[in-house]
């Protein structure tokens, strides 16, 4: 029995309207793969662990303080260094600079990680076909039908009407 | 559904794929010609290397001179990439699919040459590494209250985060040119995406972290060159202790970065045949902009003379008279040509809407600035505060040498970018012309 189909459309408005049409059928785990962010890519009720960004940058952001504190002021206490302009070992205003710039760091570095990460574990949810069958020219629709029955694929497959290619994946 | 959103997608990525086509006979003559002034300007390090700063100019009080404007100057070019292309991003900008990109390589090309200057000026490279904080036998450590130390995390932070924001914005369009290219460039392209699948999960995360960088980029470019200003402010030597040379310094960068993307992108548009994407009215916006520029220039240059008159202080009145009226009285009026008159042209409608006029423009921007940071660099520490110390310092041969050679490097360096990765986002420029596509049906049916 079919598990998944795939349908391949060249224009992303049609693809757009075979996925308004599945929702109307309220058929569930759809998604999309598109060469572009078409509002296409937005109908699909925001799969994937997007909202963890955010959180991820912002720790990324605090470990890179965490870091700039530990250097600066751990260093200075640690071995002295050259007094300039009378100020002690331990200046926090001059201390600011480097503590901006790696808490910068360590934010963009950590959504730049997280987004590598997170795009691994959530894209091996679609089928490899399905990722690879995509071009410039190509939004490809994939319909998870296991379990369904052969009224429904058929139904299904009316939707997907406008694909220029339908295919049944394993 | 109307067929007008129906898009000419293959037209975009064919004209991508074009720009990687075996290059023609003028090609290799400016890759030659970039990389001859490289390898010159290699030679000239290796010399610079074993017999030490002595080639130089450079001699007490001017222990600061070409090299140091140079890096300057680097820093400012690449002030204005990552930076533009930030804003353009939140504004949604219909201009940033076009200029982003080659905005953003600028970047990360201007300040992989600018960081080799301070390398040069070291004198002594092989001890680069002293600058890090890493624990060591000699119980020594950066000293974290001098500005520069501040420069080289502030420049080091600015090039990661510039090359990951280039790269971030790359994904996409390289998974998608992996499945078209073939060879070694296909190897490449399916290495670099990374995996990169443009799963609608994966343009939820793209969706959500690019901002996020973003956000993370504009105020780091702000720092970068507010802490560069600081090297020089930090000190109380006449003509650089100012409370104005951080947003000084950020307006000059912005300016010459505006400058050399606009030579690029000119350069990218006849070169490559982008014309399609990168339109006049595009170059007429970046006018605009570097003509805003120049009056904020003009402004601070104003105000600085105002500030030393009014003040009173005999030794600032001394050493802007100096400037205006000395050794360096050429530098200063290049300046005032290149920065302030010249620009004005872009007043013109015909002259702003002319290409090859807005490279002159921005030729002459670029050369105005680099005689301003040799300006003062150099006339503040020649005419310091004891009359005795005067000394008028001029670039050696083999100075000037490394620093022309730093343009050449920078040409190579963009000339193989643009042969090797995509300089227009074909992602980004597809949903531009999706959207445009649908606005255009909105506004006739409305």
């Amino acid at each position: 029995m079919a598990k998944t189909l795939l349908a391949l459309y060249d224009n992303p408005d049609t693809a757009s309207e075979a996925l308004s049409s599945l929702g109307h059928r309220a058929v569930e785990g759809v998604r999309v793969v598109s060469p572009a962010a078409y509002p296409v890519v937005h109908q699909t009720g925001k799969p994937g662990p997007w909202r963890l960004m955010g959180f991820l940058a912002f720790a990324g952001g605090m470990l890179g303080l965490t870091t700039a504190i530990v250097l600066e002021a751990g260093s200075a206490a640690a071995h002295p260094v050259l007094h300039v302009g009378g100020k002690p070992d331990v200046a926090w205003p001059a201390f600011g600079v480097v503590m901006f710039e790696l808490t910068m760091l360590g934010a963009g570095l950590t959504n730049f990680v997280s987004l590598i990460v997170l795009s691994w574990l959530s894209r091996r949810k679609i089928h490899r076909k399905a990722r690879e069958a995509v071009t410039a020219d190509r939004v490809a629709v994939v319909v998870p039908v296991g379990g369904k029955s052969d009224n429904d694929i058929a139904a299904i497959r009316s939707d997907l009407a406008g694909a220029f290619r339908v295919e049944v994946m394993p | 559904m109307t067929p007008a959103a129906s898009l000419p997608m293959p037209a975009i990525e064919r004209d991508t794929l074009a720009t990687f086509k075996t290059p023609g006979r003028r090609y290799w003559l400016a890759l030659l010609t970039a990389a001859g002034i490289t390898a010159l300007g290699t030679w000239t390090f290796a010399i610079l290397m074993k017999r030490g700063l002595g080639i130089t100019g450079l001699d007490e009080p001017v222990m600061w001179g070409g090299l140091i404007a140079s890096f300057v100057a680097f820093i400012g070019i690449s002030h204005s990439g990552t930076l533009v292309s930030a804003i353009l991003y939140f504004t949604r900008s219909p201009l940033r699919s076009s200029v982003g990109r080659s905005a953003e390589a600028m970047t990360v090309i201007a300040i992989m040459t600018a960081g080799l200057y301070p390398l040069m000026h070291m004198g002594r490279t092989w001890f680069a590494f002293w600058l890090l904080p890493y624990w060591n036998q000699r119980q020594l450590w950066p000293n974290f209250h001098s500005p520069l130390i501040w420069d080289i995390f502030a420049v080091c932070c600015y090039m990661t985060i510039s090359i990951l924001f280039l790269y971030m914005g790359m994904l996409p369009d390289l998974a998608l040119l992996a499945k078209r290219v073939k060879g070694w460039r296909r190897t490449l392209y399916r290495v670099m995406s990374l995996g990169f699948s443009n799963t609608d999960a994966e343009w939820n995360l793209f969706e959500r972290a690019y901002p996020i960088f973003a956000a993370v980029a504009i105020p780091l470019a702000v720092s970068v060159h507010s802490v560069v200003s600081w090297d020089f402010a930090m000190t109380l030597v006449p003509g650089w202790h100012s409370t104005i040379f951080a947003p000084y310094f950020v307006a000059g960068a912005i300016f010459s970065g505006l400058a050399m993307a606009i030579i690029l992108l000119a350069f990218l548009r006849k070169g490559y045949n982008l014309h399609a994407y990168l339109r006049e009215a595009h170059f007429e916006i970046l006018a605009k902009l570097l003509l805003a520029m120049s009056f904020v220039m003009t402004s601070v240059y104003l105000t600085e003379l105002f500030m030393a008159h009014y003040r009173g202080s005999p030794t600032e009145v001394s050493i802007f008279t100096f400037r205006m009226f000395g050794h360096y009285a050429l530098v200063y009026w290049v300046i005032i040509l290149c920065n302030c008159v010249i620009p004005l042209l872009v007043l013109f409608r015909r002259f702003r809407r002319s290409i090859g006029w807005m490279v002159f423009v921005s030729v002459a921007v670029i050369i105005g600035m680099w005689f301003e940071r040799f300006m003062f660099v150099v006339t503040s520490l020649s005419h310091n505060y004891e009359p005795y110390g005067w000394r008028f310092y001029m670039l050696s041969a083999k100075e000037l040498t490394l620093c022309l050679a730093g343009f050449g490097f920078f040409a190579l360096l963009f000339m193989v970018f643009a042969k090797l990765l995509p300089s227009i986002s074909v992602s980004e420029t597809m949903q531009a012309q999706h959207a445009a596509a649908h606005a255009g049906d909105e506004g006739a049916h409305g």
